[in-house]
């Protein structure tokens, strides 16, 4: 798998890329004094673009693995305690351009319009500098059209709503087109069916241009909707439970989800999450 | 609970009446205060001496205004904005900076704020005589005063404007590859703007409150001036026409600096 595209007009395939996480200890200070570990020795390995759901029960710190990987370091504590995050074989230490984040709460700014909020980063030294303003106007045109916000590029965010702010937040991502795209929980704030409708978008969005996601979701449903990988993690302190491949095309059908094989990986990610019931939930939406 | 008056009630901090009857209210509250004086004044329940009727007052305003070919009151009024303009944008150009960066950096707020915060608290009157020690008795004097009471409220209020921004966007500007400088400068400060919008219009407000002391010492001409000029001679309807006066332009500074912010940041309300 190294398609090596290199300088060649080949702007559609993703270049590959690949994280790997050694021995990963996350420590903070408790609020009653001593220590809480979070994250308790997590060993993963991403190689190739797919998507790859860290699913979990809320609060198991499935969050904070995903912001080590974008180097997006909380202030109160060194990041990981102990452990090595490497992209293509280099350690990672602080926020590095090769992946993009989608939060959960939208991240958008109040004070800007749908087209400023995603050329926000262009507008930064860091991007200036790579892309010429006429080819991200471009990009971010087509991306508009692509999440179907075109028609609302000059609104301000509280003009929109939930979903659609997501939408702002993905295409804002996916304009930079990162080798990693990092989601945190991106659609649980939204209600079910915007949910569905977002997981589509992105569905159909990764098609266009496919890249090594990395999906924390608390959502069974949605693990087995999106993953081409399931990475199950226990309640805190955050290990790693189980770990599988579907080998599903996407979209899956709703037929699909009512089979045999998706009953049988529901049953298999429950398993895992009833073995140590810790104060998290995990939601299974039928 | 929906009883009688539960959701749309006399007590109910949440719901404005109608713009008619809030603007009847508050007109309404206006006369009451003008026919209890005038009572006053007509019974003679308190002296002139005391307190002038509302047309003396009205009176004294148009012998202010305009008397014996020159406006008094418009000189004054120039002299006191110009003092209180120029301080203002001293007020603005040393303070926001410094504001700024108290709130970008704890460890600058840590060396600054115990030089800022106390003042807050502390009588900026009682500084009068060692400012008038230290710039003398002149202009500078009058600016640096109103500079001091104004700057040591907006200091703090920017710090506080900047460090109210949810560091969301802060995580956010930097994981799309900004660096620290550019999350303040690209994203904190702008979304702090409205704040600091705020920070300027009470140091407005705090200086037209100081401008009368400002004006106390050696002013040749000034609103304050002019008070205390009429205050010498016992001339109390003109002391009362001057408050008024003062309170009337702060009143418009007010109105006008908050539309202007309403202007500028029209998001701000939709949040």
């Amino acid at each position: 798998m190294s398609a090596q595209s290199d300088s060649s007009p080949q702007p559609e395939a993703a270049t590959a890329v690949s994280i790997e996480l050694k021995d990963i200890v996350q420590e903070y200070p408790a609020s009653g004094g001593g220590i809480t570990r979070v994250v308790d020795g997590v060993n993963l390995v991403f190689e190739r673009p797919g998507i790859n759901m860290l699913l979990g029960p809320s609060g198991c710190g499935k969050s904070t693995i995903l912001h080590m990987l974008g180097g997006v370091r909380p202030m109160n504590a060194k990041t990981p305690t102990s452990g090595k995050i490497l992209i293509d074989g280099v350690e990672c230490h602080d926020a590095h351009d090769d992946s993009v984040m989608v939060f959960q709460r939208y991240s958008n700014r109040p004070d800007l319009s749908v087209f400023d909020n995603v050329a926000f980063p262009f507008r930064l030294n860091l991007w200036k500098k790579r892309v010429p303003e006429a080819e991200w106007r471009k990009r971010i045109s087509d991306m508009l059209e692509s999440v179907g916000l075109a028609d609302k590029r000059n609104l301000r965010p509280s003009q929109l709503s939930g979903g659609q702010n997501q939408r702002v937040a993905l295409a804002r991502a996916l304009v930079l087109r990162p080798r990693i795209l990092l989601m945190d929980e991106p659609f649980g704030a939204l209600d079910a069916q915007t949910r569905e409708e977002m997981q589509l978008l992105l569905i159909d969005l990764y098609k266009e241009r496919p890249c090594l996601v990395v999906f924390v979701t608390h959502d069974v449903t949605e693990a087995l909707v999106l993953g081409d990988r399931v990475i199950v993690l226990s309640p805190q302190p955050a290990k790693i439970a189980d770990d599988f491949t579907i080998d599903v095309p996407r979209p899956r059908s709703t037929t699909w989800q009512r089979s045999e094989e998706a009953l049988q990986h529901e049953k298999r990610i429950l398993a895992q999450l009833h073995k140590a019931p810790g104060k998290g939930t995990v939601r299974v939406t039928v | 609970m929906a009883g009688a008056n539960g959701m749309n009630g006399f007590w109910n901090p949440y719901l404005s009446p109608p713009p008619s009857q809030s603007r009847a209210l508050g007109i309404g509250s206006v006369v009451s205060v003008l026919v209890l004086w005038s009572l006053l004044a007509v019974t003679g329940l308190v002296s002139p001496a005391r307190l002038p009727a509302p047309w003396d007052v009205v009176r004294a305003f148009g012998y202010l205004a305009w008397n014996d070919g020159e406006s008094m009151l418009f000189i004054a009024t120039l002299w006191s904005v110009g003092r209180l303009v120029v301080a203002g944008i001293l007020v603005i150009v040393i303070g926001i900076p410094v504001g700024i960066l108290m709130g970008a950096s704890q460890r600058i707020n840590a060396a600054i704020s115990p030089l800022v915060d106390p003042f807050r608290s502390a009588p900026v009157v009682a500084l009068l005589p060692i400012l008038v020690m230290w710039l003398g008795i002149g202009e500078a004097m009058k600016i640096g005063f109103l500079f001091t009471g104004a700057v040591v409220y907006l200091i703090p209020m920017v710090r506080d404007a900047i460090q109210a921004v949810p560091q969301s966007y802060w995580i956010s500007a930097r994981d799309l590859g900004a660096t620290p400088w550019e999350c303040i400068r690209k994203a904190v400060i702008p979304m702090a703007m409205p704040r600091i919008a705020d920070a300027i219009i009470v140091a407005f407000s705090v200086m037209w409150t100081y401008i009368t002391v400002a004006e106390y010492v050696n002013a040749k001409v000034g609103l304050g001036q002019l008070i205390q000029n009429a205050r010498r001679f016992s001339a109390w309807d003109q002391v009362f026409a001057g408050i008024i006066v003062i309170v009337a332009l702060a009143l418009i500074t007010y109105q006008l600096m908050i539309y202007i912010k309403r202007r500028l940041y029209p998001w701000e309300t939709q949040l």
